[in-house]
């Protein structure tokens, strides 16, 4: 989310190599490590605070092409890394998401597969990789001209909820013991950011215009129909690739707006009755404070 | 408090020179006062010169450091793994235990353990190596049906015997996956980029010259092959540190000479491992020879550290 936005602000200048921190109106303002991005991207440990107003992208790209000389070797560890995990993936299908798998990646791209060994939380690395990678391919469909001027809302997040899970199809078979891998208590911190960011990305390309509490309801709410439809394409036989999946999904995401729907009505209906009972409220409270300041006064009142 | 069976106790007196006597002249001297200061003023020359010149708070020529070390363990072998229980409480197969698991062995891999005379790593690494081959029987590639070879390789020919003879009793006596090799640290006879993992556990303080072992290390790993070191290092934490110091210079001397019979050996050793560089400075070191993602972990507060590194 932080990259889209600063994609935005500091438009061709910017190298999406770098992690910044920028000043948004946000309530969370967790810097999320990229530590598994993909080879063409350098260490992204970088703490520096961008101001927009500043927008002078050339120098902070040479600022952050002098942190990273100084980072070399351990850029070389991260990418090295990457690599390693990139060739994983395509022994996942049939070794799952283990260490055998990661050890014919190693052997793929010519390293020992101790390398594997050094990789902190061996299988959810993997894991955590591969949710990277499919953010970063999202982001890209979105910013190579995805559609969706003509689509409501409802239909947009639908729309990028399911290229999001498309990208899972190829390793369907072995999704579940990534998913197991996940919810492991070791794991849950990191798999619960990469979602939280997946689900605010979504919201952001789709049009985020929210205040302080919609924020978090939106992102909850949309973070429970993409587990749910996750959980509901494993076991999805249907025979035109998921189209029971999509059904569902389109189902949740309307359920999702109307009950969104609802919790404006009912706000509108209780200030409504609120208005009501508080004006009647007022009124006994005015009729009690004249009676005192006539009594007061000595003039009789009605 | 561990101190490996390879620690080499100081040597006979008979085969010593000049340097000896006036070393323990000094060292009784000091002793005397109270005070160390005389010995670390002779041994302040020796900070000068590669740390490895010494010789626990000893000073010895350098050429004749590693063919010391070699004679010692002649006499010693037998009681050390005694000794080891004794002084850590049994803590040190803990440690070893820790050692394998981070280096994660696999099938198929060629694993060289420095130092490892009497096999305790070697020998967790194979049964490392064979469980998770049993496990993973169903998934293995065809590439990595390839043997794994565990080469234990020890300076002194008594230690790899005893190494052996502990092989023997496991029933791996003829098993071709552990290699038993003579060889030394800072020269070792294997080829570049042949190994997978490369573990020293308490015998990088031995060694005369801690860089070229490093270097060592360095040339023989492949690529993306990882570095291991368990060595005993520096406690820094307040109390702790105390209690240790009294430990080690009080309680290890004393166990050396009631169970061994040879206060020297110990002495020196506890010695010895207050001149090894602290965990920082070997982290350097080992950075300096070429090896990345270079981290290490305390264990016991500091008493034991195991340094990793990758070559890239």
């Amino acid at each position: 989310m932080y990259r889209t936005a600063a994609r935005r602000l500091l438009g061709a200048g910017f190298t999406t190599s770098r992690l910044l921190r920028l000043p948004k109106p946000r309530p969370t303002t967790t810097i999320i490590p990229y530590s598994y991005c993909t080879s063409s991207m350098e260490s992204p440990i970088g703490n520096q605070s961008v101001n927009p107003n500043q927008s002078d992208p050339t120098a902070a790209r040479e600022e952050g092409h002098r942190r990273d000389e100084s980072r070399k070797p351990r850029a070389e560890f991260q990418e090295e890394q990457a690599r390693v995990l990139a060739a994983s993936l395509r022994h996942v299908p049939r070794l799952g998401w283990t260490e055998e798998a990661m050890i014919a990646g190693s052997r793929e791209v010519g390293v020992s597969p101790s390398i594997v060994g050094s990789f902190s939380r061996k299988e959810a690395a993997l894991v955590e990789y591969f949710m990277d990678e499919c953010l970063q391919l999202l982001i890209d469909r979105v910013d190579s001209g995805l559609d969706l001027q003509n689509l409501i809302p409802s239909e947009r997040v639908s729309k990028l909820v399911r290229i999001r899970l498309e990208m899972q199809i190829p390793y369907m078979s072995k999704w579940p013991q990534a998913l197991s891998i996940q919810a492991h208590p070791v794991n849950v911190p990191t798999s619960f950011k990469q979602r939280a960011m997946l689900v605010d990305e979504i919201w952001h390309t789709v049009g985020d215009g929210a205040s302080d509490l919609d924020w978090y309801v939106k992102r909850t709410v949309l973070g429970g129909v993409y587990s749910a439809t996750e959980i509901y394409m494993l076991t999805d036989d249907s025979p035109a690739e998921y189209r029971d999946t999509w059904a569902f999904l389109d189902d949740r995401v309307k359920d999702a707006f109307d009950l969104k729907k609802s919790i404006q009505e009912a706000k509108y209906f209780a200030q409504d009755i609120g208005a009501g009972v508080g004006k009647s409220f007022q009124g006994l409270m005015n009729g009690v404070m004249q009676t005192m300041s006539t009594r007061g006064g000595r003039s009789s009142a009605f | 408090m561990t101190f490996s069976s390879l620690e080499r106790p100081p040597l006979r007196r008979a085969e010593l020179g000049t340097n000896f006597t006036e070393a323990m002249a000094l060292r009784s001297i000091s002793r005397r006062f109270g005070s160390r200061v005389l010995s670390y003023r002779s041994s302040s020359v020796a900070s000068l010169h590669s740390h490895a010149t010494s010789f626990g708070f000893q000073q010895v020529k350098e050429e004749e450091k590693s063919k010391l070390v070699g004679n010692v363990f002649t006499n010693v072998a037998s009681s050390y793994d005694i000794m080891n229980d004794v002084m850590s409480g049994g803590l040190h197969r803990l440690w070893k235990e820790r050692l394998v698991g981070k280096l994660s062995p696999f099938a198929g891999m060629k694993h060289l353990d420095v130092a490892g005379g009497t096999g305790d790593v070697a020998f967790r690494i194979f049964d490392a190596v064979n469980s998770v081959k049993r496990r993973a029987l169903r998934k293995v590639d065809e590439d990595s049906l390839e043997e794994t070879q565990i080469y234990v390789c020890d300076i002194n020919p008594n230690m790899l015997n005893v190494g052996k003879q502990r092989a023997a009793e496991r029933g791996l006596g003829d098993n071709k996956a552990l290699v038993w090799v003579e060889g030394d640290a800072e020269a070792l006879s294997f080829d570049d980029n042949s190994m997978d993992g490369y573990t020293i556990a308490f015998g990088i303080r031995n060694v005369t010259h801690i860089e070229k072992a490093l270097a060592e290390a360095y040339r023989v790993l492949k690529r993306g092959g990882r570095f291991l070191c368990l060595e005993l290092s520096h406690v820094d934490i307040p109390v702790f540190k105390d209690v240790y110091d009294l430990y080690s210079f009080k309680v290890i001397p004393n166990l050396g000479e009631l169970i061994a019979g040879d206060r020297e050996s110990y002495q020196y050793l506890v010695e010895s491992v207050r001149r090894f560089p602290p965990q920082e400075k070997f982290a350097t070191m080992i950075a300096d020879a070429g090896f990345e993602k270079v981290e290490y972990e305390n264990l016991v507060g500091g008493v034991v550290a195991i340094h990793s590194a990758i070559k890239l």
